[in-house]
């Protein structure tokens, strides 16, 4: 096991709910993912020391924290965790200069090329100094919390479902910001969220947990897709994930295409070369047994039927389009198309259907 | 009755109301915030005992008090060690009103420590703080209000506060004689002009009370 590895061991029962959770990675930046209730907020208070009927093995940022088995157990004021609440907790009675000089307790501005100084930069916070929290939308609350954790200089910082009191659009912008925040620090990153769309971009490894036990855990692309995973990730709303970069681009519109070649028009103009993250829901796949003549849809994909899974009335119907695609139709329009593994068929996917998630 | 008169009663009872109030606001503050933050067995008659002066006949309050401070009561023999005399002193009329103060403080310090989400002291601690320095730091500055709200009922009750300190200290003119003592003695001697003049100043400090009370809560809330 290497120096800089990251080792959590947690058992702690509550009532009913008891959690007993046990692994190791390599990895910076890991990603926890299961439904709300699955012990991830849990697994998160017990890693910050705010679990006192834990017991635990925590080593983080190559430190060991917390060792049930050796009687250490650093205070949550020693461990030097940036932890991000869900709901950001920002101080409402000070202004966000003084919630980001929270932790050094100076409350002169801070010098040019400090860790709160980038961090000010990198999350485009420097207008909002004076402003208190209630003055803040709900992207800005976030953006405010992840530099006030980087500012107390952790040794690791602890994402809880950064952007799922976001809605939808915004939730695509403070992505970004997360995104190139990540990639900028070198400390580990443990990121927790029941979105499977940000499961797949957010890490390097991917822990899935329900109902306070490991399901699974490994590379997010084949983790989440695992059969193990796939029941989970699919309810939690992931189907499509394509990765592309923009190869053409007009006034309105873009093409990316795919490693594998598969061509997809997006219905916003973006600049060529660029690297874009698609998800596309399975009930937004349209299948024609027939090339289809003048259609609306802005991708018509040739595809063969890979496999067809039928449950409760439902059809899920796996295609090789290029990439592979999931398609969900009615039994009856898999009967009446004649749908088998091995069929040609187009996939009609609308611009409007592909949704970028990063 | 003379201006100066006047004067030592108004003196004596803020001396007795701020003496009061400061002697129990830590506890107060502890109190409520023990009440807020933990559940332990028990806590429902904690709660019922801390309340009971509130609701208790004063005299009876003033009753007990004569007992436990008096020479003759069970800790008598402590008092007479330490050569204090309590009983009929302004000290007595401060204990008196610190005891029928206490609930009103305590009470408004549970809700006000209640209503502050314990997230931002986890938080706080996450950032580098000790618990008591983030108590200080969030939770109080956070509840703040509450607790100086609190702080005003129980001083505003003690400059009113009758029944408990006429029986622990007594009435006597130049050294118990507060507000309220003072305005139900010149009542029983007939002396209506200078029941009335107590009376108007007594009006004039819980306005006044009150009203930093409120405003005070209203720049507090705007401030949020």
């Amino acid at each position: 096991m290497s120096e800089g590895s990251t080792q959590i061991r947690v058992e702690l029962s509550r009532g009913e709910f008891s959690l007993d959770v046990s692994l190791s990675w390599d990895a910076r930046v890991a990603v926890i993912f299961g439904p709300s209730g699955s012990g991830k907020s849990t697994l998160l208070e017990a890693v910050l020391g705010l679990a006192p009927s834990a017991r635990a093995q925590i080593r983080m940022g190559g430190v060991w924290l917390e060792d049930d088995a050796r009687g250490l157990r650093l205070r949550s004021e020693q461990r030097r965790l940036g932890w991000v609440p869900q709901d950001a907790l920002l101080f409402p009675h000070l202004s966000v200069a003084q919630n980001l000089a929270f932790a050094s307790g100076r409350s002169a501005p801070p010098a040019a090329g400090s860790a709160l100084a980038r961090a000010i930069e990198a999350l485009e916070i420097g207008d909002l100094l004076g402003r208190r929290a209630h003055e803040l939308s709900g992207g800005e609350r976030q953006r405010v919390a992840i530099a006030r954790a980087l500012a107390s200089r952790p040794r690791a910082l602890l994402l809880d479902e950064p952007l799922a009191s976001l809605d939808l659009p915004l939730r695509a912008r403070v992505l970004r910001h997360l995104l190139r925040m990540r990639d900028e620090l070198e400390i580990p990153i443990l990121w927790i969220t029941h979105d499977p769309d940000e499961a797949q971009v957010a890490g390097e490894i991917a822990i899935v947990m329900e109902r306070g036990r490991l399901v699974a855990a490994g590379p997010p692309r084949e983790v989440l897709w695992s059969r193990a995973v796939l029941p989970l990730s699919e309810a939690l709303g992931l189907e499509n994930v394509i990765d592309g970069r923009v190869v053409e681009t007009g006034a309105h519109e873009c093409s990316v295409e795919t490693a594998r070649g598969l061509r997809l028009v997006l219905p916003v103009a973006l600049p060529i070369g660029e690297r874009v993250c698609l998800s596309l829901r399975a009930h937004d796949v349209l299948l024609s047994a027939d090339p289809p003549g003048r259609v609306s849809a802005r991708n018509v994909l040739p595809a063969r039927v890979e496999r067809i899974e039928i449950e409760s009335g439902d059809a899920r119907v796996t295609l090789d389009a290029g990439e592979r695609l999931v398609a969900r139709l009615t039994t009856g329009a898999v009967e009446r198309l004649g749908l088998r593994p091995g069929s040609q068929v187009h996939a009609l996917i609308k611009a409007q259907a592909l949704r970028r998630i990063a | 009755m003379s201006a100066a008169e006047i004067a030592e009663i108004t003196g004596l009872t803020l001396r007795v109301g701020a003496v009061a109030t400061a002697a129990i606001l830590l506890p107060g503050v502890a109190t409520g915030l023990l009440l807020a933050r933990r559940s332990f067995r028990g806590k429902a008659l904690v709660q019922a005992l801390i309340a009971l002066p509130m609701v208790l006949p004063p005299v009876a309050v003033g009753l007990a008090l004569l007992l436990l401070l008096g020479r003759r009561g069970p800790l008598g023999p402590l008092w007479s060690a330490l050569g204090i005399e309590l009983v009929f002193s302004w000290w007595a009329a401060a204990i008196a009103a610190a005891v029928v103060g206490f609930p009103l403080l305590a009470r408004a310090c549970e809700q006000a420590f209640a209503a502050v989400d314990p997230g931002y002291e986890r938080l706080a601690r996450t950032l580098g703080l000790s618990p008591l320095r983030a108590f200080l730091r969030v939770t109080l500055p956070l509840a703040s209000r509450g607790v100086i709200y609190g702080a005003l009922l129980a001083f505003t009750r003690a400059l009113g506060e009758f029944g408990a300190t006429a029986l622990v200290a007594g009435i006597l003119p130049g050294r118990t004689e507060t507000l309220a003592l003072g305005i139900y003695a010149r009542v029983q001697l007939g002396e209506d002009a200078g029941a009335l003049a107590l009376c108007a100043v007594s009006f004039a400090i819980a306005l006044a009370s009150m009203l930093i009370a409120e405003t005070w809560l209203r720049s507090s809330e705007a401030g949020r």
